[in-house]
């Protein structure tokens, strides 16, 4: 069996987010970035099933994105994956379908039984690109599992809908994507990063073609004014009341 | 030559054949550790030899026990000299020192075996006391069997040794100067002199084949001690030389390195296999251990036992599959498939170690517990990726953001904010120049309550001129927390970071309120290239205050007894006591300072350390719970710290007691003394 799980390069989000001048995209000045969380519990996911199975031949990592998402298809690899690609493409397009369709391109020829994606990526919160893959290649897809059995060439998903489980059974070859709880990603050890050195990554153009979806404009969100203190006793009250009613309006 | 002469000559040779080879054994299992150069700054190491060693300056501080033991070790090596007569003796009868030695140096020879054979016998005697009756509960944990059996031949082979003086003086052929024999004899009166010849003789044999038996007792015993511990303490590194507390460096680039830290004893050096030839299980470790007396499962003795546990286990192992012509059974496969992690230490053990250094300083043969700590748990996580689950995400964030906290960078400068402090980049841009960098740290920079130590501290120098500047976002963590962790590899990527900001700066004096910051920047930071006068607040407010730099009020304000608790960065790793105490009595003229019962290189840890910050503390008693008992029972009405991690574990002890008795930051105290800046 051949596993490949699809992740993106996304900015770490404890920092401060500006936007360029011209209001087009995020400024990339002082950005940090990591593997998406959601990827790495599917990379997690695939690596236990491949301990759990004797039959999992392989886990390939798949990456749309520049040059230097190859420090992010490392890290898989340091976890425990066997294999990289890394689709190039200078800047990733804001519309799915592209992105899935180079993708699409790229596991068709792999010939994988099982095709695993984060179920969102942190940053734009699309969490297309696993369906619209399953849509192109023809294959089943469950979304948002948070469990996850293979035996023979079947699947069994678990997905958490509100306040009930779901639970779902598949052929393989099959598209999956995975949501927390699954499992807790493994921290890469040393020894998994000089291991990850020496495996194999494969760099080629991503095929992209149109894309129909573009950024029109981003903006912050206002900030929120800071709160005001009138005082620490009872003689603020009247003076809180008459601000509720007059500026706040709430009374 | 006579035949007793002949039978002593047979004796004395199988039990030095029998010795050497255990000696050499015990020598080449010491190879099975890797190698390690010890012999740098033999000047350091000889002052160690005669201080510790033979001055047992480290089993003194248990005044008690540690004088009965110096004075049984003193007493030994007097007696050597009466050993060395005795064997020669054996070989030829006739033979005293008296031969060699003139007169003015044989009569105190003769004086001082007497009064050292009862120097000796009394505390040994009190030793069996302790052991049999006393039973003091650092000694529950492993077996006293063997210490018994070691102390009742000690009794022996002293009392054999009086019994051969008396009975000589009996018999008149005794030297002069016999004062204590004297004192006996009345009580032997009634003994004929050919009785008392038989009875010296029989003391004699009994006393030199005791000697030998004792020799080859040794070796497969904890007593082996006796042997190898003043070799142990030329080697050892724990008081120097080199920086104290500083973890072992690490190539993380070696060609061909496959193993990083220790699973087994192969991986850990020769010096730390000494170090379990070394330990008699005193126990004296464990005892002041943080996480054993608060009721954890780690021992640091036991880490040290079951270190030389294996090696034997390993080494008679590979020795008996060498003998019977290198095939292996399958129970010795089995044996050799164990290792020291997992197998003899469990990973409970090593996580509920706090670092705090405590096992090290007590240690009176100079045993690095902690070093073997560290190198398991580097294996555990560089190797395994194996640790508690609490730790994920302070590594992931040291990954991701370059502090154990999930905060933005962006908002490290925040407490500065219209405090007109510059950053080191706004001062290049100006063209302007710092004296000093103030090193904030990541609890400085995030935690609300260490802002304010940030703040105060920020207020001392302001107060003081000092030309100083921060890195303000451009801050990282240094990586120790990941070090303690046992994360090499991340830590080194964090270091290596900083050490370029630094130099990128120029900077060459830093200031740092955290004993965490100041311990790696200033003992770490040069094993990888990074080289900065590193002080601490502590030290450097005090320095100002001396110079008379900051403006403090003179009213003397309120009577208030405050007591100071001991980082364990700043104290056992950095021998650092007296700054932050003097501080105090210059900010506070009329304080009062009591000390908690364990205090300064005895200090008890809040129980942050190694890591333990990010961890749960499920089993037994909270360590700073603990420890914050300890300093209220001292009816404090301040408790001082130095430390941001004591600040909080100390805070919430105190709390947690229900108490309301403050605790603050030494740069707090000062602060608050610190007279309104004037504006003109």
């Amino acid at each position: 069996m051949k596993i490949a799980v699809c992740i993106k390069r996304v900015p770490v989000m404890e920092v401060k987010f500006a936007i360029t001048a011209d209001g087009s995209r995020v400024d990339e000045a002082g950005l940090k970035y990591d593997v998406n969380d959601f990827d790495l519990w599917a990379i997690e996911a695939a690596l236990q099933l491949k301990e759990k199975n004797g039959n999992v031949g392989e886990v390939a990592v798949i990456s749309l994105g520049p040059d230097a998402a190859q420090e992010q298809i490392r890290k898989a690899l340091a976890m425990g994956a066997d294999r990289g690609v890394l689709l190039k493409a200078d800047s990733i397009p804001a519309d799915g379908l592209a992105i899935a369709r180079a993708l699409a391109a790229e596991i068709k020829e792999g010939g994988y039984d099982l095709v695993l994606f984060g179920r969102i990526a942190i940053d734009s919160m699309n969490q297309m690109t696993g369906p619209m893959v399953a849509e192109l290649l023809d294959l089943p897809c469950v979304t948002n599992v948070f469990k996850l059995d293979i035996s023979g060439s079947t699947g069994r998903a678990e997905r958490a809908l509100e306040g009930a489980t779901e639970v779902m059974e598949f052929p393989l070859p099959a598209v999956l994507t995975i949501d927390d709880g699954l499992n807790k990603e493994r921290l890469p050890s040393l020894k998994g990063i000089m291991a990850a050195k020496k495996k194999p990554l494969d760099v080629k153009p991503a095929q992209l073609g149109d894309a129909k979806v573009t950024v029109h404009k981003m903006a912050l969100p206002p900030e929120r004014a800071a709160g005001r203190i009138l005082g620490d006793s009872s003689a603020a009250v009247p003076e809180l009341v008459r601000l509720l009613q007059t500026e706040a309006k709430v009374l | 030559m006579g035949v007793s002469n002949l039978v002593f000559a047979v004796i004395l040779a199988v039990a030095l054949g029998f010795f050497a080879r255990s000696a050499k054994r015990l020598k080449r299992w010491l190879n099975i550790g890797h190698e390690e150069v010890r012999t740098d700054h033999p000047d350091q190491r000889t002052k160690n030899f005669l201080l510790i060693g033979l001055g047992q300056s480290k089993i003194l501080r248990d005044p008690v026990g540690g004088m009965m033991h110096a004075l049984v070790f003193w007493g030994f090596c007097v007696l050597g000299l009466g050993t060395l007569e005795i064997m020669i003796q054996g070989l030829y009868t006739p033979f005293t020192w008296d031969v060699i030695l003139p007169r003015f140096l044989y009569l105190p020879y003769v004086v001082s075996q007497e009064i050292f054979a009862v120097f000796v016998l009394i505390p040994v005697v009190y030793l069996l006391y302790r052991r049999l009756v006393i039973k003091p509960k650092r000694f529950a944990e492993v077996s006293g069997a063997d210490a018994v059996f070691i102390l009742s031949m000690i009794a022996t082979l002293m009392l054999t040794l009086l019994l051969l003086f008396v009975m000589e003086l009996r018999t008149g052929a005794s030297p002069d100067g016999r004062i204590i024999s004297g004192l006996l004899l009345p009580l032997f009166s009634s003994v004929s002199a050919e009785t008392a010849h038989l009875v010296a003789r029989g003391s004699w044999w009994i006393h030199a084949v005791l000697i030998l038996y004792f020799l080859n007792h040794l070796p497969g015993s904890k007593h082996l001690h006796v042997l190898t511990s003043l070799i142990n303490v030329w080697f050892s590194n724990t008081s120097g030389p080199g920086r104290i507390g500083a973890m072992r460096p690490m190539d993380l680039e070696a060609e061909n390195a496959e193993q990083f830290g220790a699973s087994d004893v192969e991986h850990l050096s020769w010096k730390n296999l000494l170090d379990g030839y070394s330990c008699t299980e005193c126990g004296r470790c464990t005892a002041v251990c943080p996480a054993n007396t608060t009721g954890k499962l780690l021992s640091p003795r036991m880490i040290v036992v079951k270190t030389r546990a294996r090696l034997t286990e390993k080494a008679t192992t590979l020795d008996a599959i060498a003998a019977s012509g290198g095939t292996a059974s399958e129970a010795q496969t089995a044996v050799l498939a164990k290792n020291l992690l997992d197998d003899w230490i469990t990973e409970e053990e090593l996580w509920a170690c706090t670092s705090c250094r405590a096992c090290v300083t007590e240690c009176p043969v100079s045993i690095d517990q902690l070093d073997i700590i560290n190198e398991l748990r580097r294996d555990l996580v560089l190797m395994e990726s194996r640790f508690p689950d609490e730790l994920a995400p302070a590594l992931t964030s040291l990954e991701r953001n370059g502090s154990p906290w999930a905060f933005s960078a962006s908002d490290r400068a925040q407490w500065a904010e219209g405090m007109d402090i510059p950053t080191m980049a706004e001062l290049v841009e100006k063209g302007e120049k710092a004296d000093i960098l103030f090193w904030v740290g990541c609890m400085g920079s995030f935690d609300d309550r260490a802002k304010k130590i940030t703040v105060a501290f920020a207020r001392i120098l302001q107060a003081a001129n000092v030309r100083f500047a921060i890195l303000g976002q451009e801050e990282t963590c240094h990586g120790d927390p990941a070090r303690r962790m046992g994360n090499e590899y991340l830590y080194q990527m964090l270091a290596k970071g900083v050490i370029e900001t630094l130099d990128g700066y120029n900077v060459k004096t830093i200031v740092t309120f955290c004993p965490h910051c100041f311990h790696q920047m200033g003992s770490e930071f040069p094993d990888i290239g990074g080289n900065y006068e590193v002080i601490h607040h502590t030290d450097y407010i005090e320095r100002l205050l001396e110079a008379g730099r900051v403006p403090l009020d003179t009213e003397h304000g309120q009577r208030l007894k405050v007591a100071y608790h001991d980082s364990c960065y700043l104290g056992r790793y950095n021998e650092i006591y007296d700054a932050p105490r003097n501080t105090l009595k210059r900010a506070l003229p009329i304080m009062e300072l009591v000390e908690p019962p364990r205090t300064k290189s005895r200090g008890m840890c809040c129980g942050a350390g190694g890591g333990r910050m990010w961890m749960e503390e499920n089993v037994g008693k909270r360590v700073n719970v603990e420890r914050s008992e300890e300093l209220l029972a001292t009816g404090a009405d301040q408790i001082a710290v130095a430390c941001p991690f004591c600040m909080t574990m100390i805070t919430d002890g105190v709390t947690g007691a229900g108490s309301s008795v403050p605790v603050l930051d030494i740069s707090e105290v000062v602060a608050s003394r610190l007279l309104p800046i004037v504006s003109v």
